[in-house]
């Protein structure tokens, strides 16, 4: 019986649910940003197969029915352009222009660390995306040949950094213009950091849903000239 | 609108996107051709935000469900990443100050920049 279960696709949609529930509940509590559910979701994941032997492949045959729906989740980003299309508009040179050099940089410099770090292709092609939204950077990194587990570990851990040190990067970079800072954040912590970038301000999370769509754009485009 | 229409609206988009995305000569994801469609579809007015509102507020509010599955999938690369521990964490954590820093100061300075050259007009 037990067995049967474990292959049945819906071992893993249960799991990964109730996991996913029980985090968002675990974030709410505690208020804390390092308690991000979907680190702590995916840890508890994690653990539940490792405690009980559980293979991955058993996981899959549910987890990968979720994985598919990162593409509509994706293109639902698309209201975020649209509903803040007014803002996009009257500043739409520096949010277009901090947005390609902060892609620009993302990619310079994770592409001068792994060069520093002599690591192999597979490993850089997984890091590149790291500072954009999980659905496009899971994308990128496939098409380019990474591993999308440690490209989606990377995303998670850099937006919750971002969430955490955004405030901080303002007054020590001397951010005052609400713009650069909502544009910023977007860049460098993707959706985890709009989440605070929303606390700090409307005008920091309008610019920063926005920011987070713009540099997933062009970061995969960008990627096509490496 | 009917939920089973928002799912047709979106899904086809996505469908259409792979389509897409195997046509064009060059490895592109279809998640971002998805997303630039519907962008396109909004700004035209084709599509109406009242078309996917449902859909849509289901998955941004639980958009972090969806990347468990790939985080998880990290257990089979334990190996590899136990081995690039180091450069991960470095990569990882160091590059987003960077971004920060490079990113605001180009909207700053350009924000300000314009506003020189426009305000001497408007004041």
């Amino acid at each position: 019986m037990i067995d049967a279960m474990l292959s049945s696709p819906f071992f893993g949609l249960t799991l990964t649910a109730a996991c996913w529930c029980f985090a968002l509940r675990l974030q709410k509590r505690t208020g804390l940003l390092v308690c991000n559910p979907v680190l702590v979701a995916a840890l508890l994941v994690i653990g539940v197969l490792t405690v009980f032997h559980i293979p991955l492949e058993s996981y899959n045959a549910g987890g990968s029915m979720i994985k598919l729906m990162l593409g509509p989740a994706t293109a639902v980003l698309a209201l975020n352009i649209y509903q803040q299309r007014q803002i996009l508009k009257s500043h739409f040179l520096p949010v277009l222009a901090g947005c390609l050099m902060g892609s620009l940089t993302s990619i310079a410099v994770v592409l001068a660390f792994c060069w520093f770090f002599a690591t192999e292709d597979v490993f850089t092609a997984s890091m590149l995306p790291k500072s954009i939204t999980t659905a496009i950077a899971v994308g990128i990194s496939e098409s380019g040949g990474g591993i999308q587990g440690i490209t989606a570990a990377s995303v998670v851990i850099t937006g919750v950094e971002g969430a955490i040190l955004s405030p901080l990067f303002a007054r020590l970079f001397r951010v005052t213009d609400p713009v650069a800072e909502g544009v910023a954040i977007g860049a460098c912590s993707h959706a985890i950091g709009t989440s605070k970038a929303l606390e700090i301000g409307a005008l920091q999370g309008a610019m920063s849903s926005v920011s987070l769509c713009v540099c997933g754009i062009l970061t995969s485009i960008l990627v096509l000239f490496l | 609108m009917h939920i089973m229409a928002e799912i047709a609206i979106i899904f086809g988009i996505c469908l259409l996107s792979e389509g897409i995305a195997a046509l064009l000569p060059f490895v592109f994801p279809a998640s971002v051709i998805s997303m630039l469609i519907l962008a396109a579809l909004l700004l035209t007015g084709v599509v109406k935000t009242k078309h996917i509102q449902l859909l849509s507020g289901f998955f941004i509010a639980n958009m972090g469900m969806f990347f468990i599955p790939s985080l998880v999938g990290t257990l089979e690369y334990a190996e590899t990443l136990r081995a690039q521990f180091i450069p991960f964490l470095v990569i990882t954590l160091l590059t987003t100050p960077v971004v920060y820093l490079v990113t605001a100061w180009t909207v700053q300075l350009l924000t300000r920049l314009l506003s020189r050259k426009g305000g001497s007009r408007h004041d």
